[in-house]
């Protein structure tokens, strides 16, 4: 069953092909209004990258000439390693909005996640053993979160904010709402170890840390963003997955599994929540089934503060990222300059409005 | 002129006599960054009047209707409204002066009631409290005024389309409204349903209501426009009575050519090999033992009424909707088909009737569009796309269908109705199917424009492809086809051979009468 159509409207591309010539139509349409459309969209699009990273640019100026400490490699490392969970959720919140979706169920289940590894080694299990568990158990809760949306059509608002509930729960019903400590170095390695760390031992005889070293965490945020950037911008899955967000119907139609696609940014979403909570409570050494309340909420800023819509279709990665250092960059910054945590988060609630304000603007225009 | 500003005593009727001049645009001129939309352009309005626009897509209908009520400011020219001259600021503005639009998207609140929509922000009140019965009876008699027999407290979501657009002019007559502009009022409407808009417009015209009526379909106009004005290019072409002029003579002035053939030459030839061969397909309370067959290299037609079950077996043959019962053959072997996905590897593909809600993915590229269903010619291990050949393919496509866009990487958006129109056709031919259903290809696309798509289909059969054509356009059913089925409530009551049948015989077994004794009838 080879196509005769095709084949054969390939081969004669120009014959019968065109009722008016493609050649003449082309710089035709180009010298029209539409082209001054297309140039100024891609410049809207470039602005707007810009305007974030230029945001982010005077956000380091303003710490740096507000504070001495601020622009070193030792607090650059510590701002990346704080931006680390923010980022890991914010990656993920990205694919689920860019489906037209949501996922409000991270927070608690990065605090089960976290603590069904802690418990897991308690129990003997070996470090990694434990830690793939509880990633398990948050790749498990996010394909409930998918099912509840793809199989019962639950709007994804209300699926995950029951998963929320539901997982926090279990954290604390399964700890007895203890923290769970005494887990033992092998256990911090993941949220504490660093890379490159170059340590020399002074002349004095003690150790003179020449570079922290890239921690951990922070390595892992680069190699997943980039994977994901890679999957959304350079594979049939991540196509797919902006279709779904653009149009569904249309999606289905041209034969997307809008379903299973649906479902692969639950799941992703679920597993780096779980990965998450494996790199918080390892940083902390104890598992805590309190911790990651409310980070959903730093997540979907972080996306929005990166241009992604909740709307659905449209998203990056990169926005997502400049979203995230702009939220850990202005914690930070203000942190050192002795503002206080309920100032700070007034004025991150201040930032998000006023981004996603300026967004609207310009695609108004 | 001065006569008719006597007429702006506020009444709640209109008492100008009929022929009385309402309105009156001269040398309108609107500019755009780097279009002029409008050059000089004129138009008057007489009370009890129905006069048509009528242009291509992008000849600046909606340019000029948006300046009529006040969305749109001109740059050179003056308006003369009921004797004075007039610049409505906003729509607001215009519409407080008398003049009402009714968009083709309409603008009402599904959850609210019929009257509740009527009156929406302009509520009757008691102190702080809705007056619930004023409410009522005012929306009571808006409706009795058009004769419609619409309850005031319905929910507007259990309305029909047809409903909801009475509902809207209701809502203009509310406003004391003299001029009531409608743009293609009747692209979603049923035959019955178009009748009885048309029975209302008859009405508002009585009562001396002036009516710009806009629309794509000018075969109607002769039950009820009074003149016609044809803008080309954002200019004026001529005004005329539609008494002295015909459909062929308008369509002519609209393109700048006398357009002999609104068809082009069948260059295909169907042969007797059959593609697909459908039987006893069923949905529940939706169709019934349907069965047809489909040749290579044919057009066949699919005719009947709107809601008469066309779209609806398409679809289920597709995947998109569930089936019942019955049986579908391609190439011999019976096939399954539960999704579009099953569809679409099977080499059948649906356009829909709806390109913006089904077709494309309006914020994604035209490549992206283009290639969305066949993702696997354009990607290697692992789903990595090549985006060369993904481009390459975008242009070689971009050139075969002569799609006017400035780069592939244009948003599909942007593009005009035809070119999106293009997109998705090109989209299937990507994925090289060999079964291709075309729900009313060309509905609201302009002139130029669905020529080149009927081209198109004849193309496509003489490669060899089995087309269907759903349309409610009968001229369009006998200029293109090859076989022609036609469905009544779910059924088809005749498989007729285009050649030999005319509109009446169509007609005849889409209204469900028995068969006539008329020659070209086969086996349904």
């Amino acid at each position: 069953m080879s196509n005769p159509t095709t084949k054969t409207l390939d081969a004669t591309p120009s014959a019968a092909a065109a009722p008016r010539q493609p050649v003449s139509d082309g710089p035709q349409a180009m010298n029209g209004p539409i082209s001054s459309r297309v140039t100024n969209d891609r410049r809207k699009d470039l602005i707007q990258k810009f305007a974030a990273l230029a945001g982010l640019l005077v956000l380091v100026a303003v710490f740096s000439a507000t504070s001495d400490a601020f622009l070193s490699v030792g607090n650059g490392m510590t701002i990346a390693l704080q931006v680390t969970s923010i980022a890991y959720l914010g990656i993920a919140a990205t694919c689920v909005i860019i489906t037209g979706g949501i996922d409000l169920s991270v927070g608690s289940v990065l605090a089960l996640s976290g603590v069904v590894a802690a418990l897991a080694v308690k129990a003997g299990a070996p470090v990694p053993l434990g830690m793939g568990l509880g990633i398990l158990v948050g790749a498990f809760c996010g394909l409930l979160n998918g099912l509840c949306v793809t199989r019962l059509k639950l709007p994804p608002f209300i699926a995950t904010l029951g998963m929320m509930m539901v997982a926090r729960g279990v954290a604390l019903q399964i700890t007895g709402a203890r923290a769970v400590s005494g887990l033992g170095d092998s256990f911090g390695e993941l949220g504490n170890g660093a890379m490159f760390r170059i340590v020399r031992i002074g002349e004095d005889g003690f150790p003179d840390v020449v570079f922290p070293g890239i921690p951990y965490p922070v390595v892992l945020m680069v190699v997943i963003a980039i994977a994901v950037a890679i999957m959304l911008s350079r594979t049939t899955l991540g196509r797919h997955i902006y279709a779904v967000g653009s149009n569904a119907e249309a999606a289905r139609l041209s034969g997307v599994n809008v379903a299973g696609v649906t479902l692969f940014t639950y799941v992703l979403s679920g597993t780096l929540a779980g990965l998450t909570g494996c790199v918080l409570m390892s940083r902390l050494v104890t598992a805590q089934p309190n911790e990651g309340v409310m980070y959903e909420l730093d997540a979907i800023a972080s996306a929005v503060i990166g241009g992604t819509s909740l709307i659905g279709g449209v998203g990056t990665i990169s926005g997502t990222a400049i979203g995230a250092f702009v939220i850990g960059i202005l914690r930070n910054g203000l942190n050192m300059n002795g503002v206080s945590a309920f100032t700070q988060q007034i004025i991150i609630g201040l930032v998000i409005l006023l981004t996603v304000w300026i967004d609207q603007i310009r695609n108004r225009r | 002129m001065q006569q008719a500003s006597l007429h702006t005593a506020p009444g709640r009727f209109p008492t100008a006599a009929a022929g009385t001049e309402l309105l009156r645009l001269d040398s309108i001129t609107k500019r755009f960054p780097g279009v002029l939309a409008l050059d000089g352009v004129g138009f008057d309005l007489r009370c009890g009047e129905v006069h048509a626009l009528c242009g291509e897509n992008g000849a600046g209908k909606s340019t000029l209707m948006k300046i009529i009520s006040g969305q749109y400011q001109p740059d050179e020219g003056s308006i003369v409204y009921k004797g004075e001259v007039r610049r409505f600021a906003s729509s607001l503005d215009a519409e407080r002066a008398g003049i009402a639009i009714i968009h083709q998207e309409l603008n009402l609140v599904p959850h609210l009631s019929v009257a509740e929509n009527i009156f929406l922000a302009r509520e009757p009140k008691r102190g702080w409290f809705i007056d619930r019965n004023a409410l009522r009876r005012q929306a009571q008699a808006c409706l009795d005024r058009l004769g419609v027999d619409i309850r005031p407290d319905a929910p507007v979501k259990s309305l029909s389309v047809a409903q909801c657009q009475m509902v809207e002019i209701a809502k203009a007559l509310s406003l004391n409204a003299e001029i009531v502009i409608m743009d293609e009022p009747t692209s979603s409407l049923t035959e019955s349903e178009t009748a009885l808009l048309f029975q209302v417009i008859r009405e508002l015209r009585e009562q001396g209501v002036g009516i710009v009526y806009i629309s794509h379909r000018l075969d109607e106009m002769a039950l009820i426009v009074d003149r016609v004005t044809v803008l080309r290019d954002g200019r004026f072409v001529d005004t005329r009575a539609f008494a002295d002029t015909c459909v062929d003579e308008i369509v002519g002035l609209m393109v700048g050519r006398s357009l002999d053939d609104k068809f082009p030459e069948r260059t295909s030839v169907p042969t007797e090999d059959v593609l697909m061969e459908v039987r006893g397909l069923t949905r529940r309370g939706v169709f019934h033992d349907v069965g047809f067959d489909l040749r290579r290299g044919e057009i066949l037609g699919f005719a009947g009424l709107m809601g008469a079950g066309r779209t609806e077996v398409a679809r289920a043959i597709f995947g998109a909707d569930p089936l019942d019962a019955g049986t579908i053959r391609l190439g011999g072997g019976e096939v399954t088909v539960k999704t579009p996905r099953d569809a679409i590897a099977h080499g059948i593909a649906y356009l829909s009737e709806d390109r913006k809600s089904h077709g494309l993915a309006v914020k994604m590229s035209v490549t992206q569009n283009l290639t969305l269903a066949n993702m696997a010619a354009v990607s290697g291990a692992l789903g990595f796309i090549d985006r060369k050949a993904e481009e390459q393919a975008a242009w070689r496509y971009i050139q075969m269908l002569s799609i006017r866009t400035p780069s592939p990487h244009q948003v599909a958006r942007l593009l005009s109705g035809g070119n999106q129109q293009k997109i998705v056709i090109a989209k299937w031919l990507f994925r090289q199917s060999r079964i291709l259903f075309f729900d009313e290809p060309t509905r609201g696309i302009d002139v130029g424009a669905k020529f080149a798509i009927y081209q198109l289909l004849d193309r496509l059969a003489a490669e060899g492809i089995g087309v269907v054509l759903i349309s409610s356009e009968l001229p369009e059913i006998l200029g293109l086809t090859d076989r022609v089925a036609v469905f009544h409530e779910g059924r088809i009551t005749a498989v007729l051979n285009t050649r030999s049948t005319s509109q009446e015989e169509i007609m005849h077994f889409a209204s469900g009468h028995g068969r006539p004794a008329a020659p070209g009838a086969e086996t349904p």
